[in-house]
Parts: C-alpha cells; structure tokens; sequence
C-alpha cells in the first residue's frame, strides 16, 4: 500500500515538475524565484546550466557556484536593489541578460553587485540598470566580454557606472562594451587593474580613476564622451595603443591628467578631441609615440605641472599646439636629443640627422593670449590673430614663455599599425575620377561664364 | 523695376567683360578647388570631421578676397569715366534706380564669378560628403555672398562720398586693412585689458561693429560648431540665447550693415551734384 501511493506521490510530483517546467519556458510567478531556489539547494562547487527564458527576481549566490546559460537566459530584477548579488568566492556567472536593476542612487543598486574575489564574469549582458558591475572590496576578479548599457533617458548625473570599483585590487577588466552610463569604468581606490580592449562610448567620462595606483590600460577604445579618461590623484599609471577619439563638447579632453604622477603613455591616439590632453598639478609623467591629431587644442596644461617629458611624439593638425594656464611650464620637449614631430615647425635640417637645426617655439603670440584670456578664440582664424603671430616670430620683442623643442623631428613616427588596429586608415578613394569630375566641372562653369559675358545683351544699342 | 534690371544687366555686361574679372573668376576658381579637393580627398583617417578644416581653409580665403574684390569692383564702377556717368545721369530715371541697378550687377557680377569656383567644389562636395555637409557648404556661401553685399554697398556709400576716384580708392584700401586686421587687433587689445563681464560684453558687442567678423564667427559656428571656439563659444551661445538664436541675429545685424550705409548712400546722391 505504501509503495503504492510514494508511487501515486511520485507520479504526482513529477507532473507537476514537467508543467513547472513548461511553464517556466514562458512565464514565471513574481512571488516565485526559481533560481534562487535552485541556488539555494545546490551543493557548494556545483555547475548549475539555466535553459533560457525569463527569471523574474532577485539573485544572492552565497555559496561557490558557476551559473551558465548557453541559452541568454534573461534576469529581469524586481526594481529595486541589486540584480544578482555574489558573497561568495570564485563564482562564475555567464550567458545571462540581466536587466531592470533598482533605481537608488545613494544604494548603488547595480547590475551585478560582487563583494567577493577571484569571480568570473562572462558573456553577459546588462541594459535598464542603474550601475553595471560593482566590485566592493574584491580582488582578483575577471570580468569580460559583458555589454553593459545604461539608462539612456537619465540625466548623465543621475546614472551609475558601467564598471565600478571600490577598493578592489588586482582586477582585470577585459572586451566589455560601455554605454548610456555615467562613467564608463570608475576606479577607486583599486591598484594594479588591467583594463584591456574596451569600447567605451557616449559616457561622461570614458575611464575614471580615483586614488588608483599602478594601474594598465591596453587597446582601448573611448570615443563620443565627455571626456576619455580622467585620471585623477593617481600614481603609475601605464597606458598603452589606446585611441580618444572624437571628445567634443565645450569642455571635453581625450585625456586628462589632474594630480597624477610617474604615468606613462605610450603609442596612444589622441584624435579629434576639444583638447587632446589636460594636465593640471600633474608631475613626471612621460609620453612617448602618441599621435595628437587634429584636436582643437593638443595640450592644455597648468603651470603648477612640472617636469612632465614628451619624447617622439607626432603633433598634427591641432589647431592650437598648447594652452598654458600660467606663465610657463617646466615640461621637457626633448629626451636625450629626441624632440616632436610638429607639423607647423618651419626650420631645416642641414646635418640630416633627423632633428631640426633650431628650435620650434611651441607656443605662438595668439595661442598664448587664448589661453590666459579664453575670449580671445573667438578670433581664431581671423587675419588679426595671423598677422600677430607672423609680426611677433619676425620681431621677436615679446618674450612669452619658454617652451622649447630644442630638437624637433623632421619626420612623423609612424602610428599607422595602431591606426590598422583601430579600423582608422581610410581607404584610399578613386582620386583620378574625382579630379576629372573637378576638371570638367571648371571647365563647364568657366565656359558658361565667357559664353555669357560675350553674349550680346543689347542688340541695338552695342552697335 | 524694369530700368533697373536694364541699368543691372548693362553694369554686368561691362564687368563680366573686364579682363580682370575674368581673370579673378579663374584664379578664384582654382583656389577654392584645390583647397577642397587636397581637404576632402587627402588619405588619412576616417571618421574625422575633415571638412572643417577644409572649410576654415576656405574660410580664411574667401576672407580676404571677397571683401577686397566687392570694394574694388564698387569703386570702380561709381567713379568709371565723366563721359557714361553724365550720360546715365541724364537719362530719365531717378538716382536711387541707377544706384540700385548697380548694385544689382555689380553682385550678379562677382555672384556670377564666384560661382565657378563654389559651384565646381559644391559638385565635389555634393558627391563626397552627406547632405548635412552639403546643407552647410551652401550656408556657407550664402554668408560670404552677404558679405560681398555688405562691401559692394560700402564701397558705393564712399564713392558717392568722396565723388573723385583716387580718394575713393584710398578711403576703400583702408576700409578693407581696417575691417580685415586693425579692428581685430583693437578689440583683442581691449579684451586682454577689461576684465570679467565687462570683458566678455565688450567681445560680443564688438563683434557687431565688424561685418568680417560676424561672417567668421557664423561661419565657424554653421560650418564646424561652436566649441570649436571652447568656452568663449559656450559664453557666446548663452549672451546670445542658443544656437538658433544666434544665427538669427547674425543676419538680422548683417542685413542693417546693408541697409544703414545704402539708404545714406541713396540720400547722398540724390541730393549730389553731378
């Protein structure tokens, strides 16, 4: 009799886990989280596989665990607090949509909230969230390959971050995708991260750091923001073949560098920027191979910024070649020699050693009066501005300031493998159908004229 | 209206058919050209806002020119020979019909002249870039062909004024140094010296005294936008209240530059004697 109704009861159980299960494909039940049930009766180290479909609620992993979904399955949040919240060590998250986070700012309700180490996070994505992945107090944590999009309809000021880290060290942020957040990746009080190949763009701030240390960037992308990255209050910075692209707003920069020391920038592309690279209370720091191309202004630096060193570097096309807030800058032109390719610089090189002969004077009459006295841009390009500029380099009466490259190259460093990396190089266009197409159009335009100007307007009276 | 299309069409038949407008036309031409095919088709990068450089290049040119060309061919055509003047005089139709008709031709002329060069690039630019880009480059025409307005009226207004053609020329090559670079440097001066707001009134208000620079600054703001002058454009935006705003008070402003100095001018001949 027994062994006929545990047979009953088992037949029972198991309808209602095949419907539970039909169902689950399509709808769940608000008051009922299945995933957090079946979190909560696994073994510590089990692999839990999530079929796809929608998860309403959510999540706390307490316990080691590697939650997979090969199927996107999307975690829809309640709305308020975090989405998925890891305590415990070395947890594996992949596969998943998480969206609909909490709105407080003052809680930080975030996407995925980690206050563990050595966890990985792969292959998600994140949309309406306020935060996108928080690190507090966490070490040693992979996140990669996730596409974290913010909420697009805030204030700028009102959204979180996409990457957040709060006094977590030894972290690598690595192929993610930022945007519609407020800072792309935010970096406090966290040394020797390792960000590497990010795209980052539409945020306020690109990659923010705070008290950060010894930190790596590596072939990121931070384009569209207002600013590609803020480093501030920082020490050992390394950044490396990263490209600033297209940072336009009345006060945006590629990069800027606010009480930063002993950095280095190495092969970075610095394009299109209001001001490519901002420096104030900035010491020591080093650049080497970058490529400051066609921003409003290159450099704008304060003059309580001192011996920083830029060695090999190519500045082209930038409207102004530096701002000086101040009277001067102790910064070093040259290293051992080796000056800046300046693509404004006039001077000759009799001994064919690669170097000019003279100096470049970095800074002419106008871009000095611009940048003590911020109005006077509105007459950039106007005759009176050139005319200042070519009057004071022929009588040199006034002595502006002294920024030097003793020894300019004659020759821009070649960028164009990082410019291949990034996609950059335009392909050159059919120049020859182009320049018929000109040809013949003057040609047209200049017959017309003659042919109206001989014609005979007044019959009777021309005779 | 009719005597002034016929006085119009007879001052443009006698310009087109000047040699050096011919060749202004051509020269004129093949710089506008060059500046943009080298700014539109260099190999570089992409996803860059090329055209404005292109376009400042540009900018800086039809600067200088279009201004000095407009006083030129004005003063020319006001104190041409005693002999075609008296002639024109006498006929019966009022001064204000002359002064208008030659008016009229004198800027179908350099309209006419310019457009080899601005029509040949608009094709280039037609075909290279997208229609925004398009839609700007022909703002942008249309201001410096204001300009040419503003100057071929000023250069009528002098040579009404000073009657006799060396003076006129003189007064006219010191309008063009003034407006192109001593007013520019007057002001710059003034800003480093005035402080705070008063400093930043001064700018702006300045800027109205000058036809040149209301064109430049339109210009850089309709061709590029306005942070290309950084926070003095963002200064520049909220005296003026928004982007829109500003561009209507450009025109407003440079339509009284054409019509203050031609209604003196109208009276002033009107009551000359010839």
């Amino acid at each position: 009799m027994i062994f006929e109704e545990v047979k009953y009861r088992y037949k029972y159980c198991l309808w209602i886990v095949l419907f539970g299960f039909i169902l689950s494909n399509k709808i769940s039940f608000a008051e009922e989280n299945i995933l957090q049930t079946r979190i909560n009766s696994s073994n510590i180290g089990d692999t839990i596989r999530v079929k796809g479909g929608l998860y309403i609620g959510n999540l706390i992993v307490n316990k080691r665990l590697v939650l997979i979904s090969d199927e996107n399955a999307v975690i829809r949040g309640s709305g308020s607090e975090s989405i998925i919240t890891i305590l415990a060590d070395s947890c594996v998250l992949q596969g998943f949509q998480i969206e609909h986070s909490g709105r407080m700012l003052v809680n930080e309700d975030a996407g995925i909230l980690i206050k563990s180490s050595f966890n990985k996070i792969i292959n998600n994505e994140l949309h309406d969230i306020l935060f996108g992945i928080y690190l507090l107090h966490s070490q040693h944590n992979l996140i990669e390959n996730n596409k974290i999009i913010g909420r697009r309809f805030l204030d700028v000021g009102q959204r979180g971050s996409g990457i957040h880290l709060w006094n977590s060290h030894w972290n690598t942020i690595s192929q993610n995708e930022i945007t519609d957040t407020r800072d792309g990746m935010y970096i406090q009080n966290a040394n020797n991260t390792t960000i590497t190949f990010n795209r980052v763009y539409k945020v306020r701030y690109g990659l923010h750091y705070m008290y950060a240390d010894s930190n790596y960037f590596y072939g990121n992308s931070f384009t569209d923001n207002m600013a590609g990255a803020a480093i501030m209050y920082a020490r050992n910075i390394t950044f490396r073949k990263n490209i600033f692209l297209r940072n336009r707003s009345f006060s945006s920069f590629g990069v800027l560098i606010q009480d930063c020391h002993n950095s280095t920038a190495d092969s970075n592309l610095i394009i299109d920027n209001r001001i490519g690279i901002f420096f104030e209370a900035s010491t020591n720091n080093f650049f080497k191979h970058n490529l400051i191309m066609k921003n409003d202004a290159a450099i704008q630096i304060f003059q309580n910024s001192i011996n920083n060193t830029f060695t090999e570097n190519n500045f082209i096309d930038n409207l102004s070649p530096i701002q000086i807030i101040g009277k001067t800058t102790s910064s070093n032109w040259n290293l051992k020699n080796v000056g800046n390719y300046w693509d404004d610089y006039g001077g000759y090189d009799l001994d064919l050693n690669g170097t000019g002969d003279v100096g470049f004077k970095i800074q002419n009459v106008f871009d000095y009066l611009e940048s003590n006295y911020p109005l006077t841009r509105l007459y950039l390009y106007s005759p009176a501005a050139q005319a200042l500029s070519i009057s004071a380099s022929i009588f040199p009466v006034i002595e502006i300031n002294k920024e030097f490259d003793n020894y300019p190259l004659m020759q821009p460093i070649s960028t164009r493998s990082i410019a291949e990396y990034f996609n950059l190089i335009k392909s050159p266009k059919n120049n020859l159908s182009s320049l018929l197409i000109i040809f013949f159009s003057y040609i047209f335009f200049i017959t017309i004229y003659i042919k109206v100007s001989r014609k005979n307007l007044f019959p009777t009276s021309s005779g | 209206m009719k005597i002034i299309f016929e006085i119009a069409k007879q001052e443009f038949v006698i310009n087109t058919r000047n040699k050096w407008t011919l060749i202004f036309t051509i020269i004129f031409g093949i710089l506008v050209l060059g500046i943009s095919y080298s700014g539109l088709l260099a190999e570089g990068f992409s996803g860059i806002q090329n055209f404005s450089r292109t376009s400042a290049s540009l900018l800086n040119l039809t600067l200088y020119i279009i201004p000095l060309i407009a006083l030129v061919m004005g003063t020319l055509s006001f104190t041409s020979d005693k002999g075609s003047m008296e002639l024109l005089f006498s006929q019966p139709i009022s001064r204000k019909q002359i002064l208008f008709g030659k008016l009229l031709g004198l800027f179908a002329t350099i309209f006419f002249s310019t457009a080899v060069g601005f029509g040949s690039s608009a094709i280039l630019i037609a075909l290279e870039t997208d229609f925004s880009g398009f839609a700007k480059y022909i703002s942008f025409v249309f201001l410096i062909l204001l300009l040419s307005i503003i100057f071929l009226i000023l250069a009528a207004f002098v040579a009404i004024v000073s009657f006799r053609k060396l003076k006129a020329f003189g007064t006219v090559l010191f309008i063009w140094f003034f407006f192109e670079l001593f007013y520019d440097i007057l002001v710059i001066g003034g800003t480093v010296l005035l402080k705070g707001q008063t400093a930043n009134t001064f700018v702006f208000i300045s800027l109205f005294g000058n036809p040149v620079d209301l064109v430049r600054v339109g210009s850089l703001i309709v061709l590029d936008n306005p942070t290309i002058f950084g926070a003095a454009g963002a200064q520049l935006l909220r005296f003026f209240g928004g982007e829109f705003f500003s561009f209507v008070i450009l025109i407003f402003t440079l339509s009284v530059w054409c019509l203050i100095p031609l209604f003196i001018a109208s009276k002033k001949l009107a009551k000359q004697d010839i």
